[in-house]
């Protein structure tokens, strides 16, 4: 199953076509066409665009700019950081009897401004506000949680809805003001009365000063009392209600930073064993670490490495083997990992090579001098399993991202562009073209806009809704809902 | 060409050069294979010691391009001890007697040993825009004819019996330090402005092989701001480049897509190549060619020298 290349046939024409066979049912009767939700990518599956948020001005600002997208555990909450260290939380509207055909959609349900702009005056570099990751936490009460970082400082922010209030103190007036209480003849009780929803974030935890480098990571641990986060060199494991300590569990700094050939990429938590977790590298290397063994897990318990393939070797093929993601499948047995031109799914039984790779976009092979130049191959793309680990998802450049299904070994590339954005219109497959023949409605490689680049993608848990962020506009598109 | 909706062009061959490992021992696939390890080489220096951020550069990014610096370096190493072993069909005037130096040379000599090919490759083509790289594998291996026209364009006759001095200086350096460490290159540096190339010159395949000596205070200007960088063997090769360029003014060297503070789109590089290039021509009298972004060449050099010295 390894080296599996994508025969990129357009799944969504495939649909296509079978729908309108199957309408000409010659009993009359409308076949079944769906098979609804719970990830299932089927040879019936279309992706319809839902809803787009964000300007439609050409020029972009930079704090507008989405730096990351993350559904919570329900699929209930969408919450998005950008690079002005702003959080956006939308959320899904209660579906309504009358519309069967639209699906709940995502409406903004609180803006708070997580992180600010630093500087640090030892080194004299600002330390931007930028939202690298965004985690929540499942919900335990009527309130919602979440952590969000920036490169030095994660924080833990509380968001919960007010719809009432308390009316009828006796030492407060109506605007707040004390009462003498000399004027206070007759005592009551105050009363709950309803108010216009509000929704209000506070920062209910601070943990900084934890990391000398970028935290590219956090990952919350199954046990729901720990997280861990993770910067170039180093990964630390903490408890949410202490704030002014973490414990470091990876430490790879080698005592002469001259030595330093590998950094940590990404990091995460198994689903389900809150003592295992996984770390990423520059060099294409993933290690599954054991923190029963040891306190500070250097020594790590597997080691997945793919071996070089030396036909395919150049100049860059270091830098094009830097793991950018690594993420658990719901089951935990399998992880997917990213790096510049492919997505790999590793069985966790098997260290010495993944068993599926997926190219993304091959096609840049021979265009990576030029990626190297202008800093694109050092680009960041993540990658998502749908909620059943039957699909997998990655951005691209030209606002084209691709769907991988590991069971049918298809394929599609799609693309979030304002020309798709009727509602409940198809997206259409796209193709990008190597050679000198360009069909219709192909795109050669020598057009794509390498400006406009998905790094961020999500996937609704359990059903066909993702979130795609564009540059400073998210996307979202569902299946079609018959 | 990568960009914002580029014309098409309708591309008959295959973009298959950088794909694929070139083996260097034949001929003009040689040729474009230390071109492109010389392209890359001069990139990476370029993307170091030019980005001058406002917050700290990604520790990933620099740790890649170290490691490919050390890579080429180390190509470049190995190939070195080898050649030794091959006849000396280089001309006495040759200054480089060791291709290790084969990089493209300030000095462009002017009959080139064959051995010499890759390094003397011509000097327009050594530091083409990486796109041009791709497009067209034909560029690299220019005829020799070019490569006279080349020297002679660039060398005033009077250079050779310099080009000499420098050389066997930079031979005496070269067994002096053979990896570079930040303590060799502050103990190689000298203060004869001729002889010696600044710190372990025999890893400076840029050539920029004058003698001004190493200033130690250059180092603060450096992105330093990582451990890595203050003591990686890399930085002490490029003080040079810093007295060089002290001068001149950087903003056009940001051209990464990134950093660039304009909310225009990302234009990719061979602008940049070319804008850097003209704030160089100032300091040369000949017309330079259109894609070398770092390349000061002896004359260019003698140049400086002579405004400086008032002659």
């Amino acid at each position: 199953m390894v080296g599996w290349r994508s025969q990129s046939r357009d799944l969504q024409q495939d649909a296509i076509l079978a729908d309108r066979a199957s309408s000409q049912d010659p009993l009359g009767s409308p076949l079944p066409k769906m098979i609804p939700g719970i990830g299932a990518f089927t040879q019936d599956t279309l992706w319809c665009f839902s809803q787009v948020k964000g300007t439609m001005e050409t020029g972009t600002t930079e704090a507008d700019i989405i730096s990351t997208v993350e559904f919570n555990h329900t699929g209930e909450l969408l919450a998005t950081g950008d690079k002005g260290g702003r959080v956006v939380i939308f959320q899904r509207e209660q579906e309504s009897k009358n519309q069967v055909h639209r699906r709940g959609e995502y409406n903004v349900y609180s803006t708070f401004q997580s992180h600010e702009p630093e500087f640090d005056y030892l080194k004299s570099l600002e330390i931007e506000e930028k939202i690298n990751k965004i985690r929540w936490l499942p919900q335990q009460n009527a309130a919602y949680f979440l952590l969000s970082t920036n490169d030095k400082t994660v924080k833990l922010w509380k968001v919960s809805e007010r719809d009432k209030r308390p009316e009828g103190y006796n030492l407060k007036d109506e605007e707040g003001r004390l009462r003498d209480p000399a004027t206070i003849t007759t005592l009551r009780v105050p009363v709950l009365r309803p108010m216009d929803l509000m929704v209000e974030a506070t920062p209910r935890r601070v943990f900084a000063n934890a990391h000398t480098y970028h935290i590219n990571s956090i990952s919350v641990n199954s046990d729901y009392e720990t997280y861990m986060s993770a910067d170039d060199l180093r990964i630390n494991l903490w408890n949410f209600e202490i704030t002014n300590q973490s414990f470091n569990i990876v430490d790879i700094k080698p005592a002469n930073m001259e030595e330093l050939t590998e950094v940590i990429t990404a990091a995460e938590f198994h689903p389900h064993h809150c003592n295992t977790f996984v770390y990423s590298s520059s060099k294409g290397t993933i290690r599954l670490c054991d923190m029963r063994a040891s306190a500070l897990c250097d020594r790590h318990t597997k080691f997945f490495e793919e071996p070089e393939d030396p036909s395919n070797r150049s100049f860059f093929s270091e830098i094009i083997s830097s793991i950018s993601d690594v993420k658990f499948s719901h089951s935990g047995r399998y992880i997917m990992t990213r790096d510049y031109l492919t997505v790999k799914v590793w069985d966790l039984n098997m260290e010495n090579r993944p068993i599926e790779t997926y190219q993304v976009h091959d096609y840049l092979r021979s265009k990576l001098c030029s990626l190297y130049e202008n800093d694109c191959i050092f680009d960041k793309f993540e990658c998502v399993w749908n909620g059943s680990d039957s699909v997998i998802m990655t951005g691209s450049y030209n606002n084209f991202f691709r769907m991988f299904d590991r069971n049918t070994k298809r394929d599609v590339t799609l693309e979030a562009s304002r020309e798709n954005s009727k509602p409940r219109a198809i997206l259409k497959p796209r193709k990008v073209c190597v050679g000198g023949k360009r069909r219709k409605d192909e795109i050669s490689v020598d057009s794509l806009d390498f400006s406009k680049k998905i790094l961020h993608t999500a996937w609704h848990p359990s059903e066909n809704i993702i979130a795609v962020a564009a540059t400073n506009n998210l996307y979202i598109f569902q299946d079609k809902v018959n | 060409m990568l960009g914002k909706g580029g014309k098409r062009k309708f591309d008959e061959h295959e973009d298959g050069l950088e794909g694929k490992i070139v083996s260097p021992s034949d001929g003009p696939s040689k040729v474009s294979y230390t071109l492109q390890r010389q392209t890359i080489f001069n990139i990476s220096l370029m993307k170091l010691y030019n980005h001058r951020p406002l917050t700290e550069p990604s520790l990933q990014k620099t740790v890649l391009i170290n490691n490919m610096l050390r890579r080429i370096q180390e190509e470049l190493k190995q190939e070195g001890s080898l050649r030794p072993a091959f006849p000396a069909s280089s001309p006495p005037a040759d200054p480089l007697g060791s291709s290790y130096r084969e990089a493209p040379p300030a000095f462009s000599h002017p009959a080139p040993a064959p051995c010499e090919l890759g390094g003397a490759a011509p000097l327009e083509a050594c530091l083409t825009p990486a796109s041009l790289l791709e497009d067209d594998q034909d560029t690299f291996c220019t005829s020799p004819a070019a490569q006279p026209a080349a020297p002679a364009r660039l060398a005033p006759p009077a250079l050779p019996p310099e080009k000499d001095s420098f050389s066997s200086a930079l031979d005496e350096i070269e067994e002096l330090c053979p990896t570079s460490t930040s303590t060799e290159a502050a103990e190689a540096t000298t203060d004869d402005p001729k002889g010696d190339s600044g710190g372990p010159g025999a890893h400076r395949p840029e050539g920029l092989q004058d003698g001004r000596p190493d200033d130690p205070k250059l180092m603060d200007s450096l992105p330093g701001n990582f451990e890595i960088t203050t003591s990686t063997g890399f930085l002490t090769d490029l003080t040079l480049d810093d007295i060089l360029f002290a001068d001149i003014d950087t903003s056009m060297y940001d051209f990464d897509p990134c950093t660039s503070a304009s909310g225009t789109s990302s234009k990719m590089s061979p602008v940049s190549a070319d804008d850097l290039l003209k704030t160089l021509a100032p300091y040369s009298s000949q017309p330079v060619a259109p894609s070398q972004p770092f390349k000061m060449d002896l004359t260019e050099l003698d140049h400086i020298m002579e405004v400086l010295v008032g002659s």
